[in-house]
Parts: structure tokens; C-alpha cells; sequence
């Protein structure tokens, strides 16, 4: 892995020419199939604060490459079970404290084993629906941490579940939306700084609740699309480095709102298959280092989006198999699709400039975005 | 998980690793089973806290043991004195303080921190604004301090200027201040808003409740102010031209009004008995009180959106029932009642008229563009005369051509823009784009009233639901164009000629929806796969009765 710093040059990675460049499936079935065994690793005993959206990762990733039945699915469901606690909440692991991230990602993982029933599924909706506030917003346990990820995963869970009318929907409309960003992202708390993860938790939570009109698509989307960096990976936020997760957070935010293609799909496919370890399978953040289940699922996920025919379509929303929803009866909204690239790139691309003063005040403050964009590249190409 | 290089070690170095962290694992798991088994037992002592100390230096992560430490202080505040509790907090101050040093970047820490002082018996807010500061001068992007110190900045009422200011200096001083600009974003709005009468900003805090809509626009803040933030913006591009924070700023900073909420269009015809009613954002009419009164009388109407797959659309239609409206000799008088927003609009039905409407039209709403000030209009100016030079130089999609594609589309939006203002300039109802490299439609809501439409020779590749709007259609021209869903051509009443001559359409189930539009008369499909298809013609003869001529 190369980190690049060229003076105030972008920061970016720089993808090795040896780097892998061909889908290396089997080895990371291998990889995710032995990962549960590793009950005395250190980093594995470290991460049991998350182990349910852990074993959600996993799973969800081997169902994605066809692998599911490879994994223990009665010892899952059993854990399962005893992580619900008497307020109807879904701990990490056993003995830690519940918690909506893992209510969410226990539910996926029942899902996708159709297993719903294993949990006491009213006890989950009442655990949910208590930890609405006044203002909408969403507090991930009783302790009080607010913030648009956790209004996500109540609903996301509720609509799993077939429930979302027991919430105060309009209002936990209203709360995420007031974290609305001028630059038309979001963040976690109203007046927090957009970031992909977070933008992805509030598409998913606009598509899920029907109301995807009240984003201001075009904006949003430039917003995502500048995740692009030269290597062809995506960054969260503007002047950082690439990350395959974002191959996950930007790009689904992107299917949701219908403009996917403004992404390069090829250099980002570069990208995400750079990022695999040929020797222990699996994907890292970025081409080099160490890699884990999360990434290893975001890759592969973000590969799915992009087309490739060797992995089962995933949904934007929810990061599950696609078929896994049908099952269910879930279809959460999209905009309209402008997926596929268009077939003629070479053409010059010009906007009608005015000839007028009235054609001039007409288009100002539209093209101006055109301009700006214009401008970075030109001065940087100066530089 | 994130930025861990991976090492390549010898077989003698893997070995000594593995023993190392056997060892740590044993350490940690001890601590961990005597954290959980003290807890299960309900005790809350000072042991509890060194351990959960121990756990959490390491492994900040580790919730439920901030909820062990959190719970285990509750009980010290019914147990100790107040002077007691306050050391108590300060000590856990401190210890937040060490993980913060760590870990910047802990969900934990952060939340553990915000809850201490809250509790605190004497909190002091400089304090925190001062670990704010360390913070951000150590890592300026790091959003979980800038969310920290908004909460501090609440609570202490920190003067909202004097927060501008601290943005000024950030700005001033580092290349990577997006968090900066976007916490001036929040800022301006509050401190020169466009309102007549400011209120006494300089010591209001930012609000206590969440703003009731988006902070997205930048016509919040007055002009004079904004036209001091484009000269900020400049400067900012010219001393870094690399830095992108100033580019999103500036595109906000430039962007549009909101639009005011109203009914933009009613249109009624007699030939259908139908209304259609366009709002000036997508709306679910069946939840927002419209109804429809003829001549003073309620009319009990069904709305349907123009496309099933659209709950929410910008244009609802309806039907009068049979014989209100069809005598052609009476004149009807409509109004469409929005009862949600207070609005409504008239639309009169005149004697020996087929069809009337009533509307705002585009250019009147302003939609594309807004009057603009002398000193705006002078900065957009000198901004459009660098691009008359830029563009001598290379095209856009040579030098950022990973992004060719929003370019494209950018592009297409522009020109629909212009083709309407233009249409609705000449007063006709043709709209017409071809051969100019279309990528993508939009805007398909001011098009209601069109009857003909041309986009030969494009690069579209959909009729898109949306196109569904254009309820006056009665020719579609789409010729040369990469075309292979027609999803919005439904239900299009009075559409009779669709050309399609080389498109993409492959199957006949493309073509299905064309069955709903019943006046169809003429269909173009040279050149397209479908036509291959075996009894192509019978089938669609079968699809399509009301066609009467079928090109192949």
C-alpha cells in the first residue's frame, strides 16, 4: 500500500501493479467460514462488543457468495436467543447490554435463516418504539446516545418485522431531516458534518419511511460521486483516504437515489478487488493491509452493486440478499434508476452557454455548479 | 479494523507474536469474566471501576463497561456528598480524557464524557471548550469533537459570532477545514439571516430543538452577508486550489431558493372528463386534503397518481364522473382546494372549449432561475467569463472523466432547463431537444401541457415513470436514441404517434405498456431488436389493436 502526499495534493492510495485482480470467491468463503473458530484470538475476543453485527457480516457475505450453508446455523439462532434481554432488546454478545445496532443486526441474521420466531418479536417492537425521544430521534439504548444510525436501525428493524406503524414515523421523518447538510448530506445530530455512513443510514431510512423525494437528489449525489478519488476507490468524506466500506456507504446511497453511474464503475471495481489478500482471502480497508469480516462484506457487497453475475444481487437498503427480501415481501423504494452507463462517453460536454443577459440570469446559479467542478480540475491541472 | 498495515514476519517473529498476545488475551479475559461476574452479583465498588478502567484504556469500544462504570456513579451520588460526587466526576473527566488521547475516535468516550458533564454538580464549559480546541488542533476534521463541542457550545451559551470567529481562524490556518466550512454553514443562518428584522443574534445560542426544516439554503442568509462569503470563498480557492471544502461551499453558497409550496398547474379536459393537477413538489394527494369544487359544488373525486410506482408524485390526475363536463356549451368553473398548505387554484372550463388550464408557469415561479442582485449578477459574470476562457482549453470529461457521467446528466438538466424557458417564452406547447447528447430527462413535471414531443437522436436509454406526467402528449418522437424501457409511456390519453426508430427495444413485454395509451395509432419500431422477434407483427397486432400503422 502507498499513501500519496504531493504537498496539497489529494490523499489517495496508489494501487500496485501485482495487486489482485480477479474475484478470489472460494478463499473468502475459506476465510469467513474459519473466522467464527477462532474463539482464542485476541482481536476476535476484543471485537465481542460487536460480535452480533459480527456474525451478521459474515453471514450475510457467505449467503451473498452462495456459502451459507456452511455456517452453524443452530448455534447462531441459540446465541441469538440468549442475547435477548427482558426489555426486549438484543445484546453484542452474552452478558453485554442491549443495544439497538445489535437488535438490528439480530434481526437481519434471523432473516436471512427465517427464524424470526426464535426472538420474542413483540418484546423487539416495544424495545424499538421506547427508544423513540420527544424530537423523533432515535437513542441507541437507554443511555442516551442520539443519533441518525440508530433512527436507521429502528427502522430498518421495524420494517424487517412488518412493524413500522407502532413508531411515530412522520416524526422520525421530521428529526432526520433536520439533519439535512448544505451540501445536502447528513450527519448524526442536527448541524453535524455529512459523512457517507451516516448518508447511507439516512437514504436507507428515507427509502424505508417513502420519503426519498424530500432529498435534494442531484446535490447529494455530486456530493457522492466527488468520493471518487484517482485510484479509483471511494473516500467518506471530502480529504480522506479510500476505504472499501465506502464501496458500500456511498455506493448504495447512490443505487438509492438513482445515480449510481456517476461513479466510474470500472476503476472502482479495480479498486475493491485491490483491496482482497490473495494469501488468507478475504478484503482489507485498502490494498495492503490486514483485513476482517466488515470489509471483507462491504467488498463483496459493493461488487454486487456494481453487476458482477458471480455474487447474488444485494439490496441497497437493507445490505441483505435480495432474495432474502422477496421472502419477506419487502421493497423499499428507490429513485428512479440512471444505472446503466451511457453508451457514447467521448462526446464533448459543453453547456449551451448564453448568449444573453436574460439566458445568462437564467442559467447562472444552476451552471455554476458545472463551473466550480470545472475549476477544480482545471487549476489542479495548473498546479 | 481500519488502517492496519499488514507486516511480513518471519516464522520466529509469528511464533513470539502469537505468544505475546496469548498472554494479553489472558490478561484481558481475566479482567473481562471478574468485570462481568461482579456485575452480575450487583457491585458496585471501586474495584469494579479500576477494573472496567483497565478494560476500557485498551478497548474504548467496549459499551456495556461505560454502562457498568455509568451505573456503578449513579449509586456513588446517592452516597457521597456533593463535594465528593464533583471529584468524583472530575477524576472521570480525566480518565475520558486519557481514552480520548488514545482513541480519538470512540462513540464511547465521547458519549461517557457528554454524560459526566451534564452531571457534574459544578460543570465548567471553558474546560471542555478547551479540550475542544486541543482536539481540533490536533485533528480539525474530527467530527465526533466538532459534535462535542457543539453540545458544549449549547449548553454554555457560547456567543454564535464568537463561533464564526473560530471558524474564521481554522479556515485561515489549514488546507483541510471542511468541517469548518460546514460549521459556518450552520452558523450564518443564525447570525444574518435574511429576515428584515434580526433578532439579537450575537448571544443566541443555536437552538435547543432541532431546526424545524433543513438548513439547506443558502437564500437564509442576507445578501450583504453572502456576498462577503463568496469573497471568503474566492480567497480560499486561490491560496489552496486543491482544497475541495471551498468548491461545495461555493455550490451552496450559489444555489437556488426555496420554492414556495402551491398548486402550479390545473388542467381539465373535456374529451376525458379528466383534471390533472400539478404541485410544485411531489405530493401524496391522498393525505394532504385536495379536493376539487365545480361551480361551487364538492366534487367526490378518486386521485390517482400518474404512475402506480409513485406515492409521492408532483402530478395527480382524476376523473369528473361521466357528463359533468363533457357539454361543450356550458362554461365550468373548477377550483383544486389544498387544504394542508391553505392554497388553491381556479381554472375556468369556457364555452366551445375543449380544454383549459390555469398555471404558474416556470418562468414566472422563477424555478430556474431568480432575480438576481447587481452584485451577484456581477460575480456570476466574472465566473462565466473563466469558463469562456477554460473551455478553450480541454473538455470536462477529458480532465475529470471518472465523473463523465454526472457531467452528462448535469449537462441534460441545463438544457431541459433552457428548452422550457424557451417554450413557455414562444407560448407553444412543442418541446423539442435533439441531437444534443440528452443522457438523462428531468424536470418532466413543468411538461404537463406539451402535446408534441422530440428527443432524436439522444443517448436516452429509459421513458422513465416520470415521463407519465406529460398528460397532453399526443406525439412522442424518441428516434435514435438507446431506448429500451417505456415504463412512463401509460396511460396517456390522447398519445397517437410514438417513434422509435432505432432504439434498444428487445422484447415485446418492453412494449407492454404501450396498450394502455388507447388512441395510439402510429408506432415506429425500425431498428430495433424486437422486430426479429418471431410473429412480431401478429403479436403486436394482438398487443395493440388501436395501431393502425406499424412500422417494422
Amino acid at each position: 500500500m502507498c499513501v500519496e502526499f504531493q504537498g496539497t495534493q489529494v490523499k489517495d492510495v496508489i494501487i500496485k501493479p501485482d495487486a489482485p485482480s480477479t474475484l478470489l470467491l472460494e478463499k473468502h468463503a475459506d476465510y469467513i467460514a474459519a473466522y467464527g473458530s477462532k474463539k482464542d484470538d485476541y482481536e476476535y475476543t476484543l471485537s465481542e462488543y460487536l460480535r452480533m453485527s459480527g456474525i451478521y457480516w459474515g453471514l450475510t457475505v457467505m449467503d451473498l457468495m452462495g456459502e451459507l450453508p456452511r455456517m452453524n446455523q443452530q448455534e447462531i439462532v441459540d446465541f441469538i436467543k440468549a442475547c435477548q434481554h427482558e426489555c426486549g432488546g438484543i445484546s453484542a454478545s452474552i452478558g453485554h447490554d442491549p443495544h439497538l445496532l445489535y437488535t438490528l443486526s439480530a434481526v437481519q441474521i434471523l432473516c436471512l435463516y427465517d427464524s424470526v420466531d426464535a426472538i420474542d418479536v413483540d418484546k423487539v417492537v416495544e424495545y424499538v418504539k421506547g427508544l423513540q425521544q420527544e424530537d423523533g430521534s432515535f437513542a441507541g439504548d437507554k443511555w442516551g446516545e442520539i443519533d441518525t444510525r440508530f433512527s436507521f436501525c429502528a427502522v430498518a428493524t421495524l420494517a424487517l418485522l412488518g412493524k413500522m406503524d407502532t413508531i411515530n414515523v412522520d416524526k422520525a421523518v421530521e428529526f432526520v431531516l433536520s439533519c439535512m447538510n448544505f451540501d445536502g448530506g447528513f450527519g448524526c445530530r442536527p448541524g453535524s458534518e455529512s459523512h457517507a455512513g451516516q448518508i447511507y443510514c439516512c437514504t436507507g431510512f428515507l427509502s424505508l419511511t417513502g420519503q426519498l423525494h424530500q432529498l435534494n437528489a442531484d446535490l447529494l449525489g455530486w456530493w457522492l460521486c466527488e468520493r471518487q478519488l484517482p485510484s479509483g476507490g471511494l473516500n467518506g468524506r471530502p480529504e480522506k483516504l479510500p476505504d472499501v466500506c465506502y464501496s458500500w456507504w456511498v455506493l448504495a446511497s447512490l443505487k438509492i437515489i438513482g445515480r449510481i453511474r456517476w461513479i466510474d464503475k470500472d476503476k472502482l471495481r479495480k479498486f475493491i478487488l485491490a483491496c482482497q489478500d490473495e494469501e488468507t482471502g478475504g478484503f482489507a480497508d485498502r490494498p495492503g493491509d490486514m483485513v476482517d469480516p466488515f470489509h471483507t462484506l462491504f467488498g463483496v457487497a459493493g461488487l454486487s452493486l456494481l453487476g458482477d453475475e458471480q455474487i447474488k444481487p444485494v439490496n441497497p437498503v437493507l445490505c441483505m440478499p435480495e432474495d432474502v427480501l422477496q421472502r419477506i415481501g419487502l421493497q423499499p423504494d428507490l429513485l428512479t434508476v440512471l444505472d446503466l452507463p451511457p453508451q457514447c462517453v467521448q462526446h464533448e460536454i459543453f453547456p449551451v452557454l448564453p448568449s444573453n443577459e436574460m439566458a445568462f440570469q437564467t442559467a447562472s446559479s444552476s451552471l455554476c455548479a458545472l463551473f466550480s467542478s470545472y475549476r477544480i480540475k482545471f487549476l489542479s491541472v495548473l498546479c | 479494523m481500519h488502517g492496519r498495515v499488514k507486516i511480513k514476519t518471519t516464522a520466529q517473529q509469528e511464533e513470539e507474536k502469537r505468544k505475546e498476545r496469548e498472554k494479553k488475551l489472558k490478561i484481558y479475559v481475566a479482567a473481562r469474566d471478574a468485570c462481568f461476574s461482579k456485575r452480575n452479583e450487583g457491585i458496585w465498588d471501586d474495584e469494579a471501576l479500576q477494573l472496567t478502567q483497565q478494560l476500557l484504556s485498551s478497548n474504548p469500544d467496549f459499551a456495556t463497561l461505560w454502562n457498568y462504570r455509568r451505573e456503578i456513579l449513579m449509586h456513588l451520588e446517592t452516597v457521597k456528598d456533593k463535594d465528593e460526587v464533583q471529584k468524583i466526576y472530575e477524576a472521570e473527566l480525566s480518565f475520558t480524557e486519557s481514552c480520548l488521547k488514545v482513541n480519538p475516535k470512540s462513540y464511547g468516550s465521547w458519549h461517557h464524557r457528554g454524560w459526566v458533564s451534564a452531571r457534574l454538580p459544578r460543570p465548567d464549559w471553558a474546560r471542555e471548550l478547551t479540550l475542544c480546541d486541543r482536539c481540533l488542533s490536533l485533528d480539525d476534521r474530527n467530527f465526533h469533537c466538532w459534535d462535542y463541542r457543539r453540545m458544549v457550545v449549547k449548553m454554555s451559551g457560547v456567543p454564535v459570532d464568537q463561533e464564526l470567529a473560530f471558524t474564521d481562524r481554522l479556515i485561515g490556518s489549514n488546507f483541510s477545514n471542511y468541517s469548518s466550512w460546514h460549521y459556518r454553514s450552520t452558523l450564518l443562518p443564525l447570525l444574518h439571516p435574511e429576515s428584515p428584522e434580526p433578532p439579537s443574534p450575537c448571544r443566541e445560542p443555536p437552538q435547543s430543538s432541532p431546526p424545524p426544516s433543513p438548513q439547506t439554503h443558502s437564500h437564509r442568509v442576507c445578501e450583504e452577508q453572502l456576498l462577503k462569503e463568496y469573497e471568503l470563498v474566492q480567497n480560499a480557492f486561490f491560496t489552496d486550489p486543491n482544497d475541495q471544502s471551498a468548491w461545495f461551499y461555493y455550490r451552496w453558497l450559489l444555489g437556488r431558493a426555496e420554492r414556495e409550496e402551491m398548486i402550479s398547474c390545473v388542467y381539465v379536459n373535456r374529451d376525458e372528463e379528466r383534471v390533472a393537477v400539478a404541485f410544485s413538489r411531489p405530493v401524496n394527494a391522498q393525505s394532504v386534503g385536495l379536493f376539487l369544487v365545480l361551480d361551487g359544488q364538492p366534487q367526490r373525486v378518486e386521485w390517482r397518481s400518474v404512475h402506480p410506482r409513485f406515492k409521492q408524485s408532483p402530478v395527480w390526475i382524476c376523473n369528473l364522473p361521466p357528463g359533468t363536463i363533457s357539454d361543450i356549451t356550458n362554461e365550468r368553473n373548477l377550483t383544486v382546494h389544498w387544504t394542508e398548505k391553505h392554497t388553491h387554484r381556479d381554472c375556468a372550463l369556457y364555452t366551445g372549449r375543449t380544454e383549459s388550464w390555469c398555471r404558474d408557469s416556470a418562468t414566472d415561479q422563477e424555478l430556474f432561475r431568480s432575480e438576481l442582485s447587481v452584485e451577484k449578477t456581477s460575480v456570476l459574470q466574472s465566473e462565466l467569463q473563466s469558463v469562456k476562457q477554460l473551455q478553450e482549453l480541454e473538455p470536462l470529461n477529458k480532465l475529470d472523466s471518472m465523473r463523465s457521467a454526472y457531467y452528462s446528466d448535469l449537462c441534460s438538466k441545463f438544457m431541459i432547463e433552457n428548452t422550457i424557458l424557451k417554450m413557455e417564452y414562444a407560448e407553444v406547447r412543442v418541446f423539442s431537444i435533439s441531437d444534443k447528447n440528452l443522457t438523462t430527462l428531468c424536470h418532466l413535471d413543468q411538461l404537463l401541457l406539451v402535446t408534441h414531443i422530440n428527443l432524436s437522436s439522444n443517448h436516452l436509454q429509459r421513458l422513465p415513470p416520470q415521463f407519465a406526467m406529460l398528460q397532453c402528449l399526443e406525439v412522442l418522437e424518441a428516434d435514435n436514441n438507446a431506448i429500451e424501457n417505456l415504463e412512463g409511456v401509460y396511460h396517456l390519453p390522447k398519445l397517437e404517434e410514438v417513434l422509435l426508430k432505432n432504439n434498444k427495444i428487445s422484447t415485446l413485454a418492453d412494449l407492454q405498456t404501450l396498450a394502455s395509451c388507447p388512441k395510439l395509432k402510429r408506432l415506429d419500431l425500425r431498428g430495433n431488436p424486437v422486430t426479429q422477434t418471431a410473429n412480431v407483427e401478429s403479436e403486436l397486432a394482438e398487443l395493440l389493436p388501436s395501431v393502425t400503422d406499424l412500422l417494422l
